[in-house]
């Protein structure tokens, strides 16, 4: 048996490129049976027939799907997702300048999930069926059942009574000048221009909706490493350590937690399609002005070239995720890189 | 001669929900310096929960209610928890049991073996460089006969094979040279050849270093290769304890006498002859071959031929052996004369007709039935007994009352009361839930039932009982039996034929009184010789094999 991280790796990526594939063909059909005309809707309601037929000219709306769908992947890979059907401007543009809002608020989530629900997980697992185990299971049935916007809402009333100097809504104060960055990122940006005033509104403002979208995560989470180092906690390597003497805390956090991030990592990578449902949502309540928002906007407005570019930017992000954590998977579990490569 | 360990009135007991488990009960022993004691004992009796106690790695819901463990004198239990951690490893070691579970498997053996001996170096208050500890390593695991240590140390627990695991764990004991060892069943889990060279290397290095030795077993024929003084225990208690010899040759208790008679004989008087069957094959087999093939997207495939041009036949009514290590072919020629995996080459029939064509058919799932090895796991821990069985009787079409009434009448076939059909297999004993098993099977009024190392997992006594009911079953409804197994005394009266497997190829077959006494094979030589027996006699009848036929035919577990 021989270790091989490439060619386990090579099979992967050619498994999500697959998938990628799979979903452009989906949202592209999706996208040309629904009722509405975009050159229609690109006009307006008082363009004349003659106008709009050219319109579908100019779109390439005529020529047969298949020649359409190829047009548009091929374009897709240089970039290219058309132009906004409302605003006219290239939907490539329009992302780039709103994702950089998005992945702060999802990578905050993400940390948050990790930094809490993983202690907690092994917390409870260490003091199971105390009042500890019994709080946090609690709070992560709550987390689970509750939904991310619900959060949101009653973030903002906490906030709003009893923090009445916490700033709810934006990513930063608009009289502060955001500085331009290399990132896009606020925190990260404002750190390297040395703004700590800035760092200081947008980690607040940041903070809140961050909690309300990791709250789900955390609870699957945390009920996830609880079980798994439960489980663990009974295999005999345990007690092959222990009758060597070697400390419980050596155990626990060494050999314990790496063997039983294993699950809830899986599970992360899941975790990340809801992330990015529910953010849709939270971005709205907190007027954060992301990617999600912009594509909730694009999919009331019927903006079809805007809504296919951000679902298939969902998925790529989706996929981009996954693919890390399968690096982290790979070279956290030595068995999977054996199994691939036998 | 000063005692290193006495135990004197050890009470033990587990707390479960509230209910007390009392389960070591005065138990007294004593272990002199550089003496060799075995505490024997079947599943349950106390064992473990002892060397725990000693060891000092009882479960938090355990409780010592009272004795002592004076080791050269000093009560261990009385000591501060540093004190006594500081004995773990230095003055106690463990031979773990299951060389497969005993290691986490997301991290390489020689951080494991790294840690061990960084901890206990520090508790003895040594401060020991990284490449110091690895030149330690490096010569205990020489020690344990493994040549090539910086192998060892850089491979993950599932790059080795359960013997080299098995020596890993014996190093680990040794890292520190403690004063007693204890070893907990080690090698049961591994094929009897590799178990046999396990206890061969624990018995050198116990005399070479002049150790103390605590075996904890099952097997009586391994403590008489490894113990001088026994001690035998029975629901948490010693019931008798004298020098090896008389324990043997003239057991005072009826409990010790029940577990030596448990034991199959390898050789002599007591052996038991099954009659050959005359009928005609039921089973036949000529030329197999079974290929497992991987075929990646990319890349070269694999090959593996796991069982290579076999043939044999199974006559009506006999009790047909196949024995072998574990990957051998076995499992896989009884999964393809059950018609669940194809032949790549070769044909396999059934009653005359060819596997091939009958597979898949209600006639055919009938005929074959099959008993598995666990029975803790074949059975669906959801499901009451009753419901095990309805499931093969519904398949046959029996609805109602008529269901209800075979189900009783399998139950008292397998000799358990009728009242049982409510239970969960967690309220059955291992042997129980084995019966549960064999009942499954005969629901369907098969003909041939595999027997999948059937008793393997059980206690020597209860395996005396589920093999006396399989042969009054198979004389009551005239079944064929396809029995497989790596136990060759058991084998060697249970069965009335036998066929030896190597490397997928059958390398000896014949009646079980020739086989035994005159292997020709060297491999059938080199198994026969690796079973634990539990006298002289048997031990002097062993077939003898050279050095040389060991390392052709062998599995090397030290490379």
């Amino acid at each position: 048996m021989q270790e091989n991280y490439l060619y386990t790796f090579a099979k992967r990526i050619a498994g999500f490129v697959g998938v990628l594939f799979v979903l452009s063909l989906m949202i592209f059909i999706l996208a040309r049976v629904v009722p509405g005309d975009p050159a229609r809707i690109a006009l307006g309601p008082s363009a004349s027939q003659e106008q709009v037929d050219a319109m579908r000219m100019q779109m390439g709306l005529d020529r047969p799907l298949t020649e359409q769908y190829v047009s548009y992947v091929a374009n897709a890979l240089r970039g290219d997702l058309g132009r906004s059907l409302i605003s006219g401007r290239p939907v490539t543009r329009e992302i780039a300048a709103l994702l950089p809002a998005t992945l702060e608020l999802v990578l905050a989530t993400v940390i948050l999930m990790v930094l809490i629900a993983v202690p907690l997980g092994v917390v409870t697992a260490r003091y199971r069926n105390s009042w500890i185990d019994n709080t946090g299971r609690f709070f992560s049935i709550v987390g689970v059942t509750m939904p991310s916007f619900l959060f949101a809402i009653l973030l903002q009333l906490f906030a709003a009574y009893f923090l009445s100097d916490w700033p709810i809504i934006g990513r930063i104060d608009h009289t502060l000048a955001a500085p331009a960055g290399p990132t896009g990122l606020l925190l990260v940006d404002s750190l390297l221009h040395g703004r700590f005033d800035v760092f200081a509104d947008a980690f607040q403002r940041l903070l809140f909706p961050a909690i309300a979208l990791a709250m789900s995560g955390i609870g699957q989470i945390t009920r996830i490493t609880r079980s798994a180092m439960i489980e663990n906690q009974r295999r005999d390597h345990v007690l092959t350590l222990q009758s060597f003497g070697v400390p419980d805390r050596v155990i626990v956090f060494r050999y314990l937690l790496k063997l039983s991030s294993i699950a809830p990592l899986t599970i992360m990578g899941l975790e990340f399609a809801s992330l990015i449902g529910n953010a849709f949502v939270v971005e709205l309540v907190f007027s954060w002005g992301g990617f999600a928002s912009y594509g909730l906007n694009a999919i009331l407005q019927k903006d079809l070239n805007a809504v296919m570019g951000v679902v298939l930017l969902s998925g790529l992000f989706f996929i981009v995720a996954n693919i890390i954590i399968d690096i982290i998977l790979l070279m956290l579990d030595p068995r999977l890189r054996l199994k691939e490569a036998r | 001669m000063a005692n290193l360990l006495d135990v004197t009135g050890l009470n033990v007991a587990f707390r479960t929900y509230g209910r007390r488990h009392h389960l070591l009960k005065d138990v007294a022993l004593s272990i002199p310096e550089g003496g060799r004691v075995a505490l024997i004992g079947e599943t349950g009796s106390g064992k473990s929960v002892t060397s725990k106690a000693i060891l000092g790695t009882l479960p938090r819901n355990a409780d010592v209610e009272g004795g002592e463990i004076l080791f050269r004198g000093e009560n261990v239990l009385d000591m501060p928890r540093p004190r006594r951690d500081a004995l773990k490893g230095t003055a106690f070691s463990v031979i773990m049991q299951d060389p497969l579970s005993s290691f986490n498997p997301v991290f390489r053996i020689g951080r494991h073996l790294d840690d061990v001996m960084y901890y206990a170096d520090r508790r003895l208050g040594r401060r020991s460089s990284a490449g110091h500890r690895r030149d330690r390593i490096f010569e205990v695991l020489r020690r344990v006969q493994l040549d090539d240590p910086r192998r060892i140390v850089d491979a993950y627990p599932s790059q080795l094979s359960g013997g080299m695991r098995q020596r890993v764990l014996i190093a680990l004991s040794l890292l520190h040279q403690p004063d007693l060892l204890i070893a907990d069943e080690p090698g049961t889990a591994l094929d009897v050849t590799t178990q046999d060279e396990i206890m061969k290397l624990i018995n050198r290095l116990v005399a070479e270093n002049g150790l103390s030795l605590l075996m904890i077993t099952h097997n009586l024929g391994v403590v008489r290769q490894m113990a001088d003084d026994v001690y035998v225990m029975r629901h948490g208690e010693i019931v008798e304890h004298g020098a090896l010899s008389t324990i043997f040759s003239s057991p005072r208790q009826a409990y010790t006498r029940q577990l030596i008679e448990a034991i199959p004989p390898l050789y002599g008087a007591k052996v038991e002859d099954q009659k050959p069957a005359e009928a005609d094959p039921i089973v036949e087999m000529r030329g197999v071959t079974k290929m497992f093939e991987q075929k990646p997207w990319i890349g070269q495939g694999t090959r593996h031929v796991a069982v290579n041009d076999v043939s044999l036949s199974v006559r009506r009514g006999e009790v047909f052996g196949l024995a072998g290590e574990s990957g051998s072919g076995k499992t896989t020629v009884a999964r393809m004369i059950m018609g669940l995996i194809g032949a790549t080459e070769g044909s396999v029939t059934v009653d005359g007709k060819s596997v091939e064509d009958e597979r898949g058919s209600d006639a055919f799932r009938r005929k074959i039935q099959i008993v598995y090895q666990n029975p803790g796991t074949s059975l669906n821990p959801k499901r009451t007994v009753g419901q095990a069985l309805s499931v093969p009787l519904a398949f046959a079409g029996m609805r109602g009352a008529a269901l209800e009434e075979r189900i009783v009448e399998l139950l008292r076939q397998v000799d358990l009361p009728a009242n049982y059909v409510g239970k969960y297999p967690h309220e059955l004993s291992g042997g129980q839930k084995q019966r549960v098993a064999i009942a499954r099977a005969l629901a369907a009024d098969p003909e041939i039932i595999v027997l999948d190392e059937p008793t393997s997992a059980l206690d020597v006594s209860v395996q005396k009982n589920v093999i006396a009911l399989l042969t009054r079953l198979r004389e009551e409804l005239g079944l064929t039996y396809l029995f497989i197994s790596h136990d060759l005394s058991l084998m060697r009266n249970f069965c009335s034929r036998i066929a030896i497997m190597l490397r997928g190829e059958i390398v000896e077959a014949g009646a079980p009184r020739e086989v035994f006494d005159n292997p020709r094979h060297p491999y059938t030589r080199a198994l026969i010789a690796a079973v634990p027996v539990i006298s002289d006699e048997e031990e002097t009848r062993k077939p003898r094999v050279s050095d040389e036929e060991r390392r052709r035919y062998l599995v090397d577990t030290a490379a």
